[in-house]
């Protein structure tokens, strides 16, 4: 019943007015105690039993005071408070373990931070649009075939809105792609991005200025784009006159119809320029043929559920089965959430997390041995406070604070090392998606500080459970000297035969990513690349180039693209600095194929290949070695029979038991189940080439001239003929990698003054951009192993001193006996050593165990690879014994009369 | 250890407390004498450990059921002298009725059992 109210106004005062509440308090029972004593003398007590017995009726003294003291306090607020206070003043007293112990759980706080951060930005940040939660990505799979994950035709859009009662709207967008814009300043590359005119109503965002798409606007000879906030800033000085301001995208006039607000940017971050609308209700795309380009995004009514919406699309994909049996027999599809669809792949990253943790692990683990030595040394103190009447808890809490307070400074100092280990990972991770977007936001804090207070647990847990069971009244006889030693010196022997077992994982993950790299570097790109430059030039869909052929969508190329190539070629082919050059398809594509006088292939199962048109100068520059036959010539031409040149890939797949110079192919274009008009014959085979990255298997590769070419093809497939890379090889010695972009630029210009040039490096950089994801992982794995090598290092030293310093009697009674300094080494480095091994077996064996989590990220070697177990093993053995060495060492020069003096 | 005390000791502290408020209906007191009062008027059957009382007498303060202020004592020494508030008053008033109606409960009990 008195529990009720209480007087917060009187408990803050008591907060502030701490010393005064003290002071008053002593008093009061000072007072009490007199005059209890002056009545026990009263009656005929000696001072000495009136003091006793007024002890014994007030009972303990400062216990009293204590229960009183916390009556004013909340809860325990204040006494937290206290120990807050007294813990820091401690810690001030050591700065020594207080630097070691902040900045090791700094470097592995502020390491999970940074990779929090990362996957954050990612995956638990929602995405900046309105309700993300309810934006879903709608993918047509093969039955069967859950993976293979595809947009549907785009005319399928007309029937799922129509049909479907769970999105409030759905629209397509296609990936950001280049296309050469000009009429607005130097010929350029923009990145455009082809829509539904809903699209931005799906995503809730609306124009700063103009308007967005109308419904069935589409591009044609002209057409409406809507631009960026950013694009309007370069390009027109965020000047409002820009609306109805009108310029070429790939060879059509564009007017601008709207302005987005600045951050608009589906939906990886990436550079955005404009958005061009496409109108699903066109005739053009009434064959639905044209699958896969374009991703759907839907936003859920309120209150439908992502099962309801997949419920909803299995009963429409069956009913388009039923209609078009042509494009739909066998097509399912899911329903995912927007962000899951696009960053899903993020969770490969998770990998690294673990990683990280373990860093942090070992730094926990070195902390916890320090805090162990310490509480050692105060041992004696708890004794005395708990002997005094200090309740259990307050000891218990008085640990705990400190570990907290600890974990504390170094989760802070781990939020700027975290800020460091992202601008790191920046300039690390070049073409990692989305980086921009990574930073420390409250999400971020958060989980630093739950990742702090949960090692303070770790950590402050074992020198806390010691705390709550002081054995007084050993501790106080034996004046502070070290009880049960044994036991805790196990302890301590576990702890750090675990951190050298939890550095050798990370070295060993390291490892296998370094011979990884290795292999990956040392793959064989199956021509040479030194000092071979590339560039691409994509001619414009729309304009002088193409003509859209009435009916269908099918496209018809103008002499005017062979013709710009070959004027292209011949030009810089007379350049000096120009050893030669050579051209091929900048975008390959699928092919599938029947051979003449073979039996026809199975429909659903048509041999396949990847196609790419080449200039007869690409064997020469790019020093392709040429297997068997010829390669193209210039001289295969438009009225010469149609040749083709394999790569030994499809020889060996599809002719294994037969020559196949002198066989004829009809190739179709994929997906569009389209024939090319005439078929050509193999005329030769040249080596396997990685022109594509050096991860990627060799697929089975059909060249052909690009001047033996059909004018018509099925929908983007044009895109290999008006796309190329022009390859170069430069002469040896002349410093004109920069100047090859101005050659190529001019001579792209003098033939099409509007023609841009875009992407122009090196081939070497281009391969080893290929294998940028394996370099990032290994970086990141080199320097998280690294940080626990160091902590290790640091924590097999602190164990190997302690026990020195603990055995320092023992080696000066070993040493007056007559022990030789040998036998002094052999006594410490025995621990070390045993340590060490048991430390390294173990680590390897979990190794292995975890490797198996980043095999998608090894190439050409095996998760247990032997020989980086034995080597990593042996690194780490040989530095783990050399931090043993010094306090063996120490110990050789102990003085055995100083030791044994020593108490 | 908060929680063990809360339930082997509510009934002890509740009654403390009502006889602290019990001993000040008298008038102002320090923590001395209201030991002594108690003690002598239970005829030392009640006789608590004595530092019990503080912690005691600094709860009903912070509750506002008493108000304390320093005093001199008869052998003009400082001491803190506790008074009962309005709130203390009505609080024994209340304790005592449930008291009494205890006791007369348990007491019909025993008799009867």
């Amino acid at each position: 019943m008195f529990e009720r109210s209480t007087n917060v106004w009187l408990r803050l005062k008591a907060l502030f007015n701490r010393r005064r509440l003290d002071r008053d308090l002593d008093e009061e029972i000072r007072f009490h105690l007199a005059m209890r004593e002056q009545k026990q003398r009263e009656m005929g007590l000696s001072t000495e039993a009136a003091r006793y017995a007024t002890q014994q009726r007030f009972g303990n003294v400062t216990l009293v005071k204590e229960r009183t003291r916390e009556m004013h306090t909340f809860l325990t607020v204040e006494s937290l408070w206290q120990d807050v206070r007294w813990a820091a003043r401690g810690l001030r007293k050591s700065p020594g373990f207080l630097a070691t112990v902040v900045l090791s759980l700094a470097l592995g706080i502020g390491a999970n931070s940074t990779m929090f951060s990362v996957i954050n930005a990612l995956m638990y940040r929602p995405l900046p649009y309105f309700d993300p939660g309810s934006l879903m990505v709608i993918w047509e799979f093969e039955q069967g075939h859950p993976e293979s994950e595809e947009g549907p035709p785009i005319a399928e859009l007309v029937d799922w809105n129509t049909q479907n009662h769970v999105f409030e709207d759905i629209a397509l967008t296609s990936d950001t792609e280049g296309e050469p814009m000009a009429g607005l300043g130097e010929p350029e590359m923009i990145h455009q991005q082809f829509v539904t005119p809903n699209f931005f109503s799906v995503l809730r965002v609306k124009p700063v200025l103009g308007r967005i798409f109308s419904k069935g606007e589409m591009q044609d000879r002209s057409q409406a784009v809507v631009i960026s906030h950013s694009f309007w800033e370069e390009r027109f000085s965020k000047d409002p006159k820009a609306i109805g301001k009108a310029f070429q995208i790939a060879g059509v006039e564009s007017t601008v119809v709207g302005i987005m607000p600045s951050g608009f940017a589906p939906f990886y971050g990436q550079k955005i320029d404009l958005w061009v609308p496409i109108n699903p209700e066109s005739a053009r795309y009434s064959e639905r043929k044209d699958r896969g380009w374009l991703m759907p995004i839907g936003r859920l009514k309120p209150g439908v559920t992502r099962g309801q919406a997949q419920v909803e699309m299995n009963l429409i994909e069956r009913r388009l089965e039923q209609e078009y049996p042509r494009s739909n027999t066998g097509v399912r599809a899911k329903v995912l959430p927007l962000q899951e669809a696009v960053f899903g792949w993020a969770r490969a990253l998770y990998p690294l997390l673990g990683a990280v943790a373990f860093v942090l692990l070992i730094a926990c683990l070195n902390v916890a041995n320090l805090l162990q030595s310490r509480t050692e040394a105060r041992r004696k103190e708890q004794a005395i406070r708990g002997s005094l009447g200090a309740p259990r808890r307050r000891l218990i809490q008085q640990v705990l604070i400190e570990s907290g307070l600890l974990a504390l400074l170094g989760g802070t100092l781990g939020v700027g090392f975290a800020l460091l280990g992202i601008q790191l990972f920046r300039n690390l991770a070049e073409n990692f998606p989305n980086t921009g977007a990574i930073s420390i936001d409250g999400r971020v804090l958060l989980f630093t500080l739950s990742v702090s207070l949960l090692t303070a647990m770790l950590f402050g847990l074992g020198p806390a459970v010691q705390a709550s069971r002081p054995d007084l009244n050993a501790t106080l006889r034996e004046g502070g000297h070290r009880t049960s030693a044994g036991a805790r010196g196990r302890m301590r022997n576990v702890l750090a035969v675990s951190e050298v077992a939890f550095a050798m994982v990370l070295l060993i993950g390291a490892g296998l990513m370094i011979n990884t790299v290795l292999h990956l570097t040392q793959v064989n790109p199956g021509f040479d690349p030194t000092n071979v430059m590339v560039a691409r030039i994509s001619l414009p869909e729309g304009g002088k180039y193409l003509e859209r052929v009435p009916g269908g969508d099918m496209e018809k190329v103008t002499p005017l693209v062979t013709a710009f190539y070959r004027r292209l070629l011949e030009k810089l082919s007379v350049v000096p600095e120009i050893e030669s050059v050579g051209m091929m398809s900048g975008m390959a594509r699928e092919i599938s194929f029947s051979v003449l006088g073979h039996p026809a292939p199975p429909p659903e199962n048509r041999p396949s290949a990847v196609y790419q048109e080449a200039s007869a100068s690409l064997l020469e520059t790019l020093r392709i070695p040429l297997k068997k036959g010829r390669f193209l010539r210039d001289s295969d031409r438009e009225n010469m029979p149609w040749a083709a040149v394999v790569n030994e890939t499809f020889a060996r797949r599809y002719f294994p038991n037969e020559n196949p110079i002198g066989q004829r192919v009809l190739l179709r274009h994929e997906s569009y189940h389209v024939d090319e008009e005439r078929p050509r014959e193999i005329v030769g085979v040249i080596g396997d080439v990685r022109t594509f990255g050096l991860r990627e298997n060799v697929p089975p590769m059909v060249y052909s001239s690009y001047l033996q070419q059909s004018a018509i093809y099925p929908g983007g497939c044009v895109l290999s003929h008006l796309s190329q890379d022009v390859v170069a090889r430069l002469g040896l010695g002349s410093s004109s990698q920069n100047n090859f972009a101005s050659i190529i630029k001019k001579a792209a210009q003098k033939i099409d003054l509007d023609q841009p040039v875009t992407t122009i490096m090196a081939m070497s950089r281009h391969l080893a951009d290929s294998i940028d994801d394996f370099r990032l992982i290994m970086r990141l794995l080199e320097i998280f192993a690294g940080m626990a090598l160091l902590l290790a290092i640091v924590g097999i030293y602190g164990v190997m001193s302690y026990f020195v310093s603990e055995r320092i009697h023992e080696i000066g009674i070993r040493m007056a006996l007559g022990a030789e300094r040998w036998n002094v080494l052999a006594l410490v480095t025995k621990l070390g050593l045993k340590l060490t091994v048991i430390g390294v077996a173990t680590g390897a064996v979990l190794a292995v165990w975890l490797a198996r989590l980043i095999t998608r990220f090894l190439y050409g070697v095996s998760p247990a690879d032997p020989t980086t177990l034995v080597v990593v093993g042996l690194v780490l053995a040989t530095i783990a014994l050399l931090a043993c060495y010094i306090p063996a060492h120490r110990a050789t020069k102990v003085d055995p009369v100083l030791a044994l003096r020593h108490e | 250890m908060k929680e063990k005390n809360k339930n082997t000791g509510e009934l002890l502290r509740d009654t403390l407390d009502m006889l602290i408020l019990k001993a000040l209906s008298r008038g102002a007191m320090h923590g001395y004498g209201i030991a002594e009062v108690i003690g002598q008027a239970s005829e030392e059957v009640l006789r608590v450990d004595e530092g019990a009382l503080y912690p005691a007498l600094h709860r009903l303060e912070l509750r506002g059921l008493l108000t304390a202020e320093w005093g001199v004592s008869e052998n003009n020494r400082r001491a803190k002298y506790y008074r009962l508030t309005a709130a203390g008053r009505r609080a024994l008033g209340e304790e005592s009725a449930r008291w009494g109606r205890m006791a007369a409960a348990i007491s019909r009990v025993m008799e009867t059992a």
